[in-house]
């Protein structure tokens, strides 16, 4: 599937997005605890908090956000599209 | 003796040029606070709201707020209110900049420009010294020679708002721009100066502001500006990206509109007007207005090639209008059409939309490379920037262009295709995909707006609350507090992007601290509901219904063909009576008796 970084994001991962093989982390925790191993602590922290959902990203799965889904359970398969934001505004 | 608000006003009569100082009355500004809340009660007043725009019954009211020019943070702002010739509903527009606080240092809470002069002036204020100064020599020039010459005349450290040749002509969405690059840009109150042959307001002032409780303000303020500093979008986000961050969110969340709203809400080219790519590229540094530990301001260089410029923004909703909505992707030719509505004095929203649209009714056979002057395809980026410049300047088919999209589309048999509420151009959200954002739209006083209750926030950003874009239930309440709230924030002189991260508390605090008002949170977000349904009134009475509480056809019938909202179309009979009973009005969407008594509104 496919992982794509936005703005601060992108000064962690050096990349604006990945392609990542579903295999063990079909769901949006698991892709998260495997970006954790690719990219680090630093980001991990933003990523997770205490194992749960960050408070300061966004996460969207095909353009929904996961908190209107299954959250870090949401699942996810090859085809689906993965976008990390930190929480941003403006307008 | 009043305390945050200076409690005097100017009334400048531009027919037989005199100029009168007046008390404010302490009443009125307890009940409407300032700026947008008090000079719409002026109007009120004042103004038949069945006037012509354009003619010299309108009024052209400059306003402040009680913080504006304070310590508070982002505390910089004015509102510009007369009746707009764009929408026909009262116009307000905000504005930052340096210019509203250097008026209160002048002594006054705001101006009322009344009648016509003969010949083109502008108004110079030194504390108490105010004179009307003959401007035929300024008439022409663009928004930065009038802003460098008056600042020659007058004072080098004076502050100026004017109008460009855009204001002169009177496009019907010419904007008042301060500090250069701040714009009051909205619903064509730069055509109502233009109309009364005001070319700038200079204003140099020496006085202090005093406020109520000087230690409680201290802390009130301080408290506000520590949450805004820590806050990761108002302390982290918006200096380092500016408000185009939003392009990259907006497209993935399927609700970016496209080639004006026909292609949907995803842009295969957002990448490259994006916020990132703003400040890969071409930005200088970013820039704060007065007071403001916020900075989401951008000074940009395009370096070389056709579109070489240098100015300020875009912002988010001139990136996309100039940008996704037509079609255009580089980022230079959308900063160089930007900088050229600062130059001229023209909103870049309605420039852009207006442009799409034209774009698509030149597709569909509507309009002809003959007519126009030249093929206006989707995506050209030379054909945008030079419309931008013909509409400034009102040029050829630009004169056309001028009147926007409502009224070029409705000349050749289309009005379907503009994509505006009340003949204002709607910003940047695809309502489809973010519901509550039609409702906002459908119901705005001043037209399509986002920046009237700007559900975006909770539906896209999270932000105070997570809701979901794609469900109706629930945001006609969320609308109303959002409505209100901004009501007050506008009113008070401090910048909406303060809501990120403070609310209702911080704000009633500080205004409490600064103004002396024994007023509680509640009753602080009343006045803002009394200013929106005053808003309302004048509405009423200047002949706009229930009928006109509906958005174009596009959103109501065209399901969207992809991304998250594939199929949705905007929910709008479901909302809007929700909406007019959480707001305690009839079904005709008519505030009540009672609730205009409640409201003290009489």
């Amino acid at each position: 599937m496919k992982v794509k970084f936005f703005a601060t994001i992108r000064e962690h991962t050096g990349s604006r997005e990945i392609d990542v093989a579903e295999q063990g982390c079909g769901s949006v925790g698991g892709l998260l605890q495997h970006l954790c191993s690719l990219y680090g602590r630093e980001l991990c922290s933003l990523l997770l908090e205490d194992g749960k959902l960050g408070s300061k990203i966004i996460v969207l799965v095909n353009g929904r956000n996961v908190v209107h889904l299954q959250g870090m359970d949401t699942p996810l398969e090859k085809d689906d599209e993965v976008s990390i934001f930190p929480v941003v505004a403006g307008g | 003796m009043m305390f945050g608000w200076t409690g005097n006003l100017l009334r400048v009569n531009l027919t037989d040029g005199t100029i009168k100082k007046e008390a404010l009355c302490p009443k009125d500004a307890e009940m409407y606070l300032g700026a947008r809340g008090l000079a719409t009660k002026i109007m009120m007043d004042e103004v038949d709201p069945k006037v012509d725009p354009l003619s010299e019954e309108n009024k052209l009211i400059f306003m402040t707020g009680p913080l504006t020019g304070t310590f508070a943070s982002s505390g910089g702002r004015y509102e510009v209110v007369a009746k707009a010739p764009l929408t026909g509903t009262i116009g307000a527009s905000n504005s930052g900049g340096h210019f509203g606080p250097e008026l209160k240092y002048a002594g006054y809470d705001g101006i009322i420009f009344e009648g016509r002069a003969e010949k083109p002036v502008y108004l110079w204020i030194e504390d108490d010294n105010v004179e009307l100064r003959d401007a035929l020599h300024l008439w022409g020039k663009n928004v930065f020679e009038t802003t460098d010459t008056v600042l020659a005349e007058t004072a080098e450290d004076a502050r100026v708002a004017c109008i460009g040749p855009g204001g002169e002509k009177m496009v019907l969405f010419a904007g008042v721009l301060n500090d250069r690059n701040r714009a009051a840009g909205r619903s064509g109150l730069g055509a109502v100066m233009g109309s009364k042959n005001l070319k700038a307001v200079a204003v140099k002032g020496s006085k202090s502001i005093k406020v109520a409780d000087p230690e409680g303000f201290m802390e009130a303020c301080t408290d506000a500006r520590t949450k805004l500093k820590e806050h990761p979008v108002t302390g982290g986000g918006l200096p380092t990206y500016g408000t185009q961050i939003l392009i990259n969110i907006l497209n993935q969340s399927g609700a970016l509109p496209t080639r004006n709203w026909r292609d949907g809400g995803i842009f295969e080219e957002a990448e490259g007007i994006s916020g990132e790519t703003l400040a890969e590229k071409y930005l200088v540094r970013n820039k704060g207005c007065f007071g403001c530990n916020i900075g989401c301001g951008r000074i940009t260089r395009i370096p070389e090639g056709k579109f070489k410029s240098f100015g300020e923004g875009p912002e988010y909703e001139a990136g996309w209008a100039l940008g996704a909505c037509c079609g255009v992707g580089d980022l230079e030719a959308v900063s160089k059409a930007n900088f050229i509505c600062n130059e001229l004095g023209i909103d870049p929203i309605t420039t852009g939309a207006t442009i799409a649209c034209a774009m698509e009714m030149y597709e569909k056979g509507i309009l002809t490379e003959e007519e126009v002057g030249r093929a206006i395809p989707f995506g050209d980026a030379e054909a945008l920037v030079e419309l931008t410049r013909m509409i400034g300047l009102r040029e050829g088919f630009g004169d056309v262009l001028a009147e926007g999209s409502y009224r070029m589309a409705s000349k050749y048999g289309c009005p379907e295709l503009s994509m505006s509420v009340k003949k204002q151009e709607m910003p940047a959200y695809d309502a489809r995909g973010v519901q509550g954002m039609g409702l906002e739209y459908a119901t705005s006083n001043r037209g399509g707006c986002h920046v009237r209750g700007y559900l975006t926030s909770p539906e896209i950003l999270g932000i105070p609350e997570k809701l979901d874009p794609l469900v109706t239930e629930g945001k006609a309440g969320w609308l109303k507090i959002f409505q209100d709230l901004t009501a007050v924030v506008d009113s008070a002189g401090i910048c909406l992007f303060t809501t990120f991260a403070i609310g209702l508390p911080e704000i009633s605090s500080m205004l409490r601290t600064a103004t002396g008002i024994n007023a509680t949170d509640e009753e602080i977000l009343k006045a803002g509901e009394r200013i929106w349904n005053l808003e309302r009134m004048f509405n009423i009475k200047a002949g706009f219904t229930a009928a006109d509480d509906t958005l174009p056809p596009r959103l109501l019938k065209e399901p969207l063909q992809s991304g998250p909202a594939k199929g949705k179309v905007v929910d709008l009979e479901k909302m809007l009576p929700e909406y007019y009973e959480v707001r305690g009005w009839g079904a005709d969407g008519v505030p009540t008796a009672e609730k205009l008594q409640d409201l003290s509104i009489g």
